[in-house]
């Protein structure tokens, strides 16, 4: 009889709490997002099993000792994993559009204005009772604004390791809302007549530029913000296997199996960090709420910034394609192509959207890095 | 610290992050731009270098090849007719 007991004691049956459960929904509630709804699949597919797993009871995965546990501090806590990715990501990155027409920098920066308003928001969030952001939380939360995965973890991972969960969840299910959330922000602070601004067709650019470009990013992150380094370093070191064209194995790994086996790990890892105890509190929805604002923020000033530049540049802009500031690559960039098509169905802004989308990427660095260097 | 004073802070840090990205990404353009010019003039003054080329001349008259598959053709025709 005791035998029977002690095995029933070892079930999960017996052993399920009421927030384990919650959070175990969570789980396939992103499994559900990721398979039915094709929303950022890749990383929600990963982290949605990574939250199941750490909420099975008795198995302690996350505990120490636990796969998880071990997972979340070789990858996230030493900050390896999200800097794995950023070289994929630079070896994926095409910096062309940007290198053809860098004033497009400019609207890059304009849509770091999300991640700078939502801190403050995030510290206002404070007369609420119930929240008690400090700097650095603030800090991670905001960098959600970024729309740069990530850049997010890296960030979290360094200020806030007790959010990470809820920041790196709300960082990657906006993005995956970028079609949903940016074109009504866009629709509603441009005319029709801007939105069929077509713009000149770029220049080609040199296969020496573009060699030369991730060394000079290198080389002034170095001399103004060596805290940025770090999450730079290595995408521009991504970006140079590529574009040297003497390392294509390198490049190509780059861009596949190491990206791919470290999403893997990076999605469970996020996942073990959903523990009822860690995520059902009143902060998430904070989260949740700031990094929705975020993004609209981002976008919005990206929009304004484009207007203004508009008005003073003689080559004209299509302010639709200040939104694609906010990294989010290339999916911010495809809106604003999809939004411009619909005011005018021969003006294809992709190429034009992907300079202010790859300069999103690099000013959301640079962000984290000012971020690191003050609050850190 | 009360939050009127994280208020302030997290104000400053505001303007002290936006200039910061601004500054650092006009530099940046800045750097694109001379660099582009520089890169321009140099690959300009290498392509204006003259380059010895054994220029073909303008041949007179029907080229050799033409003039071969011509004569090929008639001997081809001759050919079938005996």
């Amino acid at each position: 009889m005791d035998g029977l007991l002690n095995l029933w004691h070892a079930t999960g049956i017996a052993n399920f709490t009421f927030p384990a459960l919650i959070m175990i929904a969570v789980g396939c509630l992103l499994l559900y997002l990721a398979i039915a709804r094709n929303f950022e699949p890749l990383l929600l597919l990963p982290i949605g099993f990574g939250a199941i797993l750490t909420n099975i009871p008795v198995a302690g995965l996350s505990d120490p000792g636990g796969l998880l546990y071990y997972v979340y501090h070789i990858g996230i806590d030493s900050g390896v994993f999200p800097l794995l990715i950023f070289m994929g990501v630079g070896a994926l990155t095409d910096f062309s559009a940007l290198i053809a027409n860098p004033r497009m920098l400019l609207l890059g920066a304009a849509a770091q204005f999300g991640i700078f308003a939502t801190l403050f928001g995030a510290i206002l969030l404070n007369f609420i009772p119930g929240f008690e952001f400090t700097l650095q939380d603030a800090s991670a939360i905001a960098i959600i604004g970024g729309a740069d995965g990530p850049t997010a973890i890296f960030l979290a991972s360094k200020l806030a390791p007790d959010l990470l969960g809820a920041i790196a969840v709300a960082a990657y299910s906006y993005m995956a809302l970028v079609p949903i959330i940016q074109p009504p922000i866009m629709r509603a602070l441009t005319t029709p007549e801007e939105r069929q601004i077509q713009m000149p067709q770029l220049r080609a650019v040199s296969k020496t530029e573009k060699i030369i470009f991730p060394l000079m990013v290198l080389s002034l992150t170095i001399l103004f913000l060596p805290a940025a380094t770090p999450l730079v370093g290595m995408f521009c070191l991504g970006n140079l296997m590529r574009e040297s064209g003497v390392v294509d194995r390198l490049s190509n790994s780059a861009q596949n199996e190491i990206i791919n086996i470290t999403t893997i790990f990076l999605g469970l890892a996020v996942g073990s960090k959903l523990a009822a105890d860690k995520f059902l509190t009143v902060e998430t929805i904070g989260i949740l709420v700031l990094g929705a604002l975020a993004f609209a923020i981002g976008t919005a000033s990206g929009v304004f910034m484009a207007k203004g530049l508009n008005k003073i540049s003689k080559s004209p802009i299509n302010p639709l394609v200040g939104a694609a500031g906010v990294s989010a690559v290339p999916m911010a960039a495809r809106v604003v192509n999809k939004v411009g098509l619909e005011s005018n169905p021969h003006n294809f802004l992709l190429m034009h959207a992907m300079g202010p989308n790859v300069a999103g990427v690099l000013g959301s660095a640079v962000a984290a890095g000012i971020l690191l260097a003050i609050v850190g | 610290m009360d939050i009127g004073g994280l208020l302030t802070t997290a104000a400053s840090l505001m303007l002290t992050g936006m200039v910061g990205v601004f500054i650092f990404l006009s530099i940046l353009i800045s750097a694109v731009l001379l660099m582009s010019k520089l890169l321009g003039r140099f690959e300009n003054s290498a392509s204006s270098v003259p380059v010895r080329t054994a220029k073909l001349q303008p041949q007179q008259g029907v080229p050799p090849t033409h003039i071969a598959a011509i004569s090929a053709a008639i001997a081809q025709f001759r050919n079938k007719q005996q």
